[in-house]
């Protein structure tokens, strides 16, 4: 079979072109391996950087862990010293009102001590005292007794309470009963509740230096004062001391006048005479 | 400030000098803002003449007792001066004699001069 130039020419145009397509394949092919090559490189950079991404979130979590953990160490902690301080600040204030009570106390004692030693009259000493044990302590029966030094006996010199003198002898010996007792001792007594009428809630020796000069007893507290406390004990004892010396003063000066009056008269006798 | 005055009635010496030694601790009082009266007699001579921001008085007084004296400022004088009532005696019919005759508070002894103070300026207060 013979062919044509034409076809001839044809065939090898048609062989050029398809020459040319393959160069071209073989260029865009090259170029897909090359890029392909890049690619993957690129996805094992990525791969590696995803990697140390992570790790490094890994790192920075765990030091989230750690600074939270530390943070709520530390906000235990404050909140532990928060409570901590708000117990010292109760105490304080617990501390506060006690010392505030115990000034107001010593204020009173002040008052009623300078009113106690502003008078040389044995009754104004006695009614002062029982002002004092009424407003002050709060007690509602209550005797004081005086040590006569020429018996040697307690005398009744003052008294709150209608049921008193029905209940208590005018006199006592030292050593005999709750009172005797307390004066022969030198010891205040506080019993642990406020008792029945007639039963000693407190008593107390009234001392100058050591020696005994009187006992204030108290049976009953008023009723809206359900016991004496610890503040009342320290002021009964600072107030016995006060009252002595008022007591003790006040006799004396009542002595000295009655000797000197006399004194007095019988100078005016020798005179007249 | 505006200065107050007040009037302490108690037949004990000690317990009225306790009370004005307290009192003076509350901002805008002095001594000489108080007045002092023994009994209730006395302290209606007092209030006659001279009109009071408050009157604290005892029960148990001679001549006129606190109660009474309560009664008779408010019917006789006709004054509306807070009127507080500080007494030994806590049983409820003294308290309800005392708020019937028209006293605005009722304290008793011993008395917690912290308490006192804080009735004493609410009762200025208003």
């Amino acid at each position: 079979m013979s062919q044509r130039p034409e076809d001839i020419l044809k065939v090898f145009s048609k062989s050029e072109e398809l020459l040319d397509m393959i160069q071209r394949g073989r260029a865009f092919t090259e170029e897909l391996m090359s890029e392909n090559e890049r690619l993957r490189y690129r996805l094992v950079q990525m791969e590696a950087e995803r990697a140390s991404a992570e790790e490094l979130h890994k790192r920075e979590v765990e030091k989230l862990r750690l600074e939270a953990d530390l943070a709520r160490q530390r906000a235990d902690f404050l909140d532990g010293r928060f409570h901590e301080i708000e117990e010292e600040n109760k105490d304080f204030a617990q501390r506060y009102v006690e010392v505030e009570e115990q000034n107001e106390s010593l204020a009173n004692l002040y008052v009623a001590s300078y009113n106690l030693h502003s008078t040389l009259d044995p009754q104004e000493v006695i009614g002062c005292i029982t002002e004092i044990l009424l407003n002050l302590i709060g007690a509602e029966e209550f005797a004081l007794y005086v040590l006569d030094e020429e018996t040697g006996e307690l005398a009744l010199t003052g008294y709150e309470g209608d049921a008193l003198t029905m209940l208590h002898a005018d006199r006592m010996a030292v050593g005999e009963g709750l009172e005797g007792m307390v004066a022969a001792s030198g010891e205040a007594f506080f019993a642990l509740d406020t008792g029945e009428t007639g039963e000693v809630c407190a008593c107390f020796p009234l001392k100058l230096k050591e020696q005994v000069v009187g006992v204030i007893a108290i049976y009953k507290l008023l009723a809206h004062k359900r016991q004496l406390t610890e503040l009342d004990h320290h002021l009964l004892e600072l107030l016995a001391g006060h009252a002595a010396t008022a007591i003790v003063s006040s006799k004396l000066y009542a002595q000295t006048d009655r000797k000197l009056k006399t004194w007095e008269g019988v100078m005016s006798l020798l005179r007249e005479s | 400030m505006e200065r107050k005055s007040l009037l302490v009635v108690d037949d004990s010496a000690t317990f009225r000098q306790l009370l004005c030694m307290s009192l003076t601790r509350l901002e805008g009082i002095s001594q000489g803002d108080i007045t002092q009266a023994c009994d209730g007699a006395d302290a209606l001579n007092k209030m006659q003449s001279k009109a009071f921001d408050l009157v604290l008085t005892d029960v148990m007084m001679p001549n006129l007792n606190g109660l009474e004296l309560v009664s008779r400022v408010r019917s006789e004088l006709q004054s509306r001066v807070p009127i507080v009532i500080i007494s030994t005696k806590g049983e409820e019919a003294f308290v309800e004699q005392g708020m019937k005759n028209g006293a605005n508070c009722y304290l008793l002894k011993p008395i917690s001069l912290p308490r006192l103070r804080e009735v004493v300026s609410g009762l200025l207060a208003m």
